[in-house]
């Protein structure tokens, strides 16, 4: 199952702890010989050790071979979108707002986009995204999801999501997109299978949703 | 003389020079003032985030940030590397002139009036323009970005961007085609070698950006250029094969700088010398190769290719950091103002290049693309990193340049307020970026909870203008109070300390033998094994 959460937790669990050890290695060493260099009065001469040189490139070699492989394996699934998601969910960027379109024509657009309304979604199964922009670049970031995928005219991107846990998540349009920018916002709400249901019959009953 | 006479006779002889040497000298008192310029628009949006809004408008906060960055990369740094190359490679390989010195000329008034132009479009009814350093597509186009403000952005980039490539063009024929008897191309210092491989860069990506430029007033005036998502995707390809090539040009010709400080200041040769100028021509190389990971979030490219390209970086990086901590290694150091810049570059670049392996990664580049933490990640790369480097090349420079020294105690309490500043303004940005913070924006909502760190940063901000002052009073102060500084005040290694200080029209009288990449040193070990 596509899992971006999982898969940012995942990769940064082995990045982060890797470069917080290199800055230590590093600035450590370089405390030490600075430490040192100060007190000496006669510089060492060698100036070249290419065994070591090239045993060191080798092993960052290593080092940059196994990120990859990490990178990698956790990439291929949230790249990935499946053939039969639980929903498919359309998404209309323009300057400055949102709308959200549900297969059976409901749909939920932000008029103000400091409070935006939020657009439900169930959760624990794929929903499949089509996102399109009806004139600059946006950005589709969703942050506590760690995922966003720029959104561009003439052009429908395709990705798919996964909302785990229930509950309100906060998006934002990242790319610069014009003088409103900083205010578009949007919401989503997931909630489980049965009351997105219920949702979505009231919304049929209220024809168009748009707030 | 008239007193009216002599502004206008310095100014003349400023901009009609043919001496490689006040043309690149012109270049840094002009960048000089950009960088000023540049950073007060940057604290004006400190001001406006420390308090959420209300400082500026939307629209002028666009204006703003984008000035600021396109300031500080087309007009400052970038510039600043190429003018440092202008002043100090022909010095290096023994030259006695720049090759093409009307060609350097003619490069400096292009980016002069290129820099003029971009700042005039505050001055139109319009404003400036206001849609990023990049000026993505379809953004800037004329019915989102109506106005001169954004046609004077599109000449200006490109009048510098021209000059930035015949400079480039004529520091490169320099290393390749004007070196002395003796100086063979391994035996070129370390800052040359950072000047080959940057020029190397500039001249093959940056007419990348003319051509994007190019289709962008194109597409302004005529339309039919740029269209759709394809015409988006195709400026923003275009855009970053400049685009990537430049963050490595603002980097290596300040890792040249570190390299000479280190040695010298260790007392000691460099280490490394042939790794580390493998390792340029592999880093520069791939630097050619990685441009669409700025573009992971598009998912239009193969983002597993470029995040390989990517991330294969950390070899060559890791090579020049080791040659850097191995020449300190046994060496007798001096902490000299010069030296405490370069150390502070290690420490601080780090930061930014570790990060920057962060971003090479798909997956946490889809949670952290166009946040704040990018923003704090190329801060610690070109302010942190490539700014202190550049302070350490200033602070080690400063006296072959003037003849005279600046002095250390003003210049160390310039590090330590720069140090605290640049910490404090940008450290808690990956923090605002890592809980959802977008960059570019004006205002944020107060149930975030940013405002603290967000006054934390601006007073930050306000640090490093401090230290920038402390800065600017050390020159003044050395310039009127003069400490002569003689041919070479610190026992350097290469051949621009073997003359005079300034150097004369002709740069050398007389040169030394030359037998490896520090002929200076092996003159001063020739004499003691032999006395």
């Amino acid at each position: 199952m596509p899992n971006t959460l999982h898969a940012y937790e995942h990769v940064q669990g082995i990045y982060l702890p890797i470069a917080v050890g290199v800055f230590a290695l590093v600035v450590g060493t370089l405390v030490v010989l600075l430490v040192r260099g100060a007190r000496r009065s006669r510089p060492g001469s060698r100036s070249q050790a290419l065994v070591v040189e090239v045993s060191y490139a080798c092993l960052l070699a290593c080092v940059a071979g196994l990120l990859v492989w990490v990178t990698f394996t956790a990439e291929t699934p949230i790249d990935r979108t499946v053939a039969d998601p639980g929903l498919r969910l359309k998404v209309i960027a323009a300057q400055w707002s949102w709308r959200f379109i549900y297969p059976d024509g409901v749909s939920v657009a932000d008029i103000d986009t400091w409070h935006p309304a939020p657009a439900y979604v169930p959760t624990g199964t794929e929903i499949e995204f089509a996102g399109t922009s009806e004139d600059v670049i946006h950005g589709f970031w969703i942050p506590a999801l760690h995922y966003q995928r720029q959104f561009l005219p003439g052009y429908t991107t395709h990705f798919d999501l996964l909302f785990q846990k229930p509950g309100w998540y906060g998006g934002e349009c990242s790319v610069l997109c014009g003088v409103n920018h900083s205010e578009m916002h949007f919401a989503v709400q997931a909630v489980s299978p049965q009351r997105f249901r219920a949702w979505l019959t009231e919304q049929h009953g209220h024809g168009d949703a748009s707030s | 003389m008239s007193t009216v006479a002599l502004p206008a006779r310095v100014a003349s002889s400023s901009l009609a020079s043919t001496d490689h040497k006040r043309i690149a000298g012109t270049a840094c008192g002009v960048a000089f003032l950009f960088f000023l310029a540049g950073g007060l628009l940057a604290l004006l949006m400190r001001s406006q985030l420390a308090a959420d809004g209300g400082v500026v408008s939307q629209q002028t906060y666009n204006e703003l940030f984008t000035m600021h960055g396109s300031t500080m990369v087309y007009l400052v740094i970038v510039p600043v590397a190429l003018a440092v190359g202008i002043y100090f490679v022909p010095l290096q390989v023994g030259a006695a002139e720049i090759a093409g010195p009307r060609v350097t000329l003619a490069g400096l008034w292009l980016y002069v009036c290129g820099g003029v132009l971009m700042w005039s479009g505050f001055l139109t009814s319009s404003g400036a323009a206001a849609a990023s350093w990049w000026g993505f597509d379809p953004l800037s186009e004329s019915i989102h970005s109506p106005g001169s403000g954004m046609e004077l952005w599109i000449f200006g980039v490109m009048l510098a961007t021209l000059g930035q490539i015949l400079w480039a063009g004529c520091v490169l024929l320099t290393a390749l085609r004007a070196r002395a008897p003796g100086m063979t191309l391994m035996r070129m210092p370390v800052f040359t070698w950072t000047m080959v491989v940057t020029s190397v860069m500039v001249v093959f990506g940056f007419p990348a950006l003319l051509l994007a430029l190019g289709l962008l007033w194109a597409q302004r005036h005529f339309g039919g250029v740029l269209v759709g998502g394809a015409g988006a995707v195709d400026y923003q390809a275009l855009f970053w094969f400049y685009g990537h090539p430049v963050v490595y040009v603002m980097f290596f010709p300040f890792v040249g700088m570190v390299g000479e400080v280190l040695a010298t200041f260790s007392s000691r040769r460099f280490f490394g010398y042939s790794a580390f100028v493998v390792a340029l021509l592999a880093f520069a190389g791939l630097s050619m190769t990685v441009w669409a990971h700025h573009m992971f979030t598009l998912g239009v490219f193969s983002n597993k290719y470029f995040a390989l390209t990517s991330t294969a970086l950390i070899v060559p990086a890791g090579v020049e950091y080791f040659d850097f901590l191995a020449t300190i290694w046994r060496g007798s150091l001096r902490f000299t103002v010069a030296f405490l810049f370069a150390v502070g570059f290690l420490v601080q670049f780090l930061v930014g290049g570790l990060t920057g392996i962060i971003l090479a990664s798909p997956p946490l580049d889809y949670g952290l693309n166009m946040s704040y933490f990018v923003v704090a990640h190329f801060h610690y790369t070109i302010f942190a990193g490539s700014a202190f480097g550049l302070f350490g090349g200033i602070y080690y420079w400063f006296p072959k340049i003037t003849g005279v020294m600046l002095r250390e105690r003003l210049g160390k309490l310039h590090f330590v307020l720069m140090v605290i500043g640049t910490n404090v303004t940008f450290f808690p940005m990956f923090i605002l970026g890592s809980e959802g913070m977008t960059r570019r924006i004006a205002r944020y909502p107060a149930s975030t909870g940013w405002q603290g760190l967000n006054i934390l940063e601006t007073a930050g901000s306000v640090v490093i203008a401090l230290s920038v002052l402390v800065f600017m009073l050390n020159v003044v102060v050395s310039l009127r109070h003069r400490r002569p500084a003689g041919d070479d005040p610190w026992g350097a290694h290469t051949l621009e300390w073997a003359t005079s200080s300034p150097p004369p029209r002709h740069n050398f009288d007389a040169l030394p033998p030359i037998r490896s990449y520090a002929p200076l040193l092996d003159l001063r070990e020739g004499a003691e094994a032999s006395g």
